[in-house]
């Protein structure tokens, strides 16, 4: 009983921590905030990764206290799928733009703004699921 | 607020106004404790206004939740908890540009902030990540004359 809050509270710690680093990230590809030196954004990545492993955990815990609730409701997988564009996003932002000192090319600054946009869309699929759940438990209405 | 959407909309916007927050003011306090040294002060306090962005937007929608729903937090525990949080960034915030922005903002490369900055940032990342967490637990602390469920 008291375990179900405390998760909630890390979930929402790693949501922070992750989409958050990832938009200081994305914001200063974009040109805002030129003069950091991209290269030295790579020392905030063990921030985002500490921030996915402790979701990920917290959010496997959250999926079996309530898998039907998750599991039949189309907005988990748009979150779901959010997520790993966001992943895949930040890792390809690492290699090609952040990386390397270089003024990120159009492609890069693309990349970026599409970060900010699907971590934009995890969190707000996330708020959502608990409004758009329609089986909460086994046969259990929400 | 009074139809089904505003509630969850309020809330979206919150949740990315919090992570806004905690990405700029965090990543900044983090550098002030010493990760990501390379980066010069000045450069990264660029970010800040982004934050502060987040905290007006959050100021907005959680004054829509107060309006509408008063009771649910000035007798809840877990409010008072995070506005005291807010209040302690809030003198923290204070204690920053008035005593030692001045003298942290030439921070180069490389450079140190001496601890009086070091501890300012680890209270602010502090005090924001309790605000987090007492804000994620308004709902298990609601007062039992008034629960009623909003996803129902």
């Amino acid at each position: 009983m008291f375990a179900f809050p405390f998760i909630l509270v890390v979930h929402a710690w790693g949501m922070g921590l992750l989409a958050g680093s990832n938009a200081a990230v994305g914001l200063r590809i974009l040109g805002f905030a030129p003069r950091v030196p991209l290269s030295g954004m790579q020392k905030f990545y063990p921030v985002m990764w500490f921030g996915f492993v402790i979701n990920a955990i917290s959010g496997v815990l959250l999926l079996v206290g309530y898998p039907t609730k998750a599991l039949t409701n189309p907005v988990f997988y748009l979150k779901l799928g959010c997520i790993a564009a966001g992943m895949v996003l930040m890792n390809r932002l690492r290699h090609r733009v952040v990386r390397s000192d270089k003024l990120p090319s159009g492609q890069g600054k693309m990349m970026a703004a599409f970060s900010l946009l699907v971590w934009a869309g995890a969190i707000v699929s996330g708020r959502l699921l608990a409004y758009t759940c329609t089986h909460l438990l086994g046969d259990i209405k929400c | 607020m009074s139809g089904w959407w505003e509630w969850p909309i309020a809330e979206s916007l919150h949740f990315i106004g919090l992570s806004m927050l905690i990405g700029t003011v965090g990543v900044f306090d983090l550098r002030l404790m010493g990760l990501g040294k390379q980066i010069p002060l000045s450069a990264l306090h660029r970010l800040i206004p982004w934050g502060v962005g987040g905290f007006i937007m959050n100021m907005l929608t959680g004054m829509c939740f107060l309006t509408t729903a008063g009771n649910q937090y000035m007798y809840n525990p877990a409010f008072h908890l995070k506005v005291l949080c807010m209040s302690i960034a809030g003198l923290n915030v204070l204690v920053f540009y008035t005593t030692m922005f001045k003298e942290v903002r030439t921070l180069g490369p490389g450079e140190n902030a001496p601890l009086r900055a070091r501890i300012v940032g680890g209270v602010s990342l502090t005090c924001w990540l309790g605000v987090i967490a007492f804000g994620r637990l308004l709902t298990f602390y609601r007062p039992p004359a008034y629960h009623w469920c909003f996803w129902c």
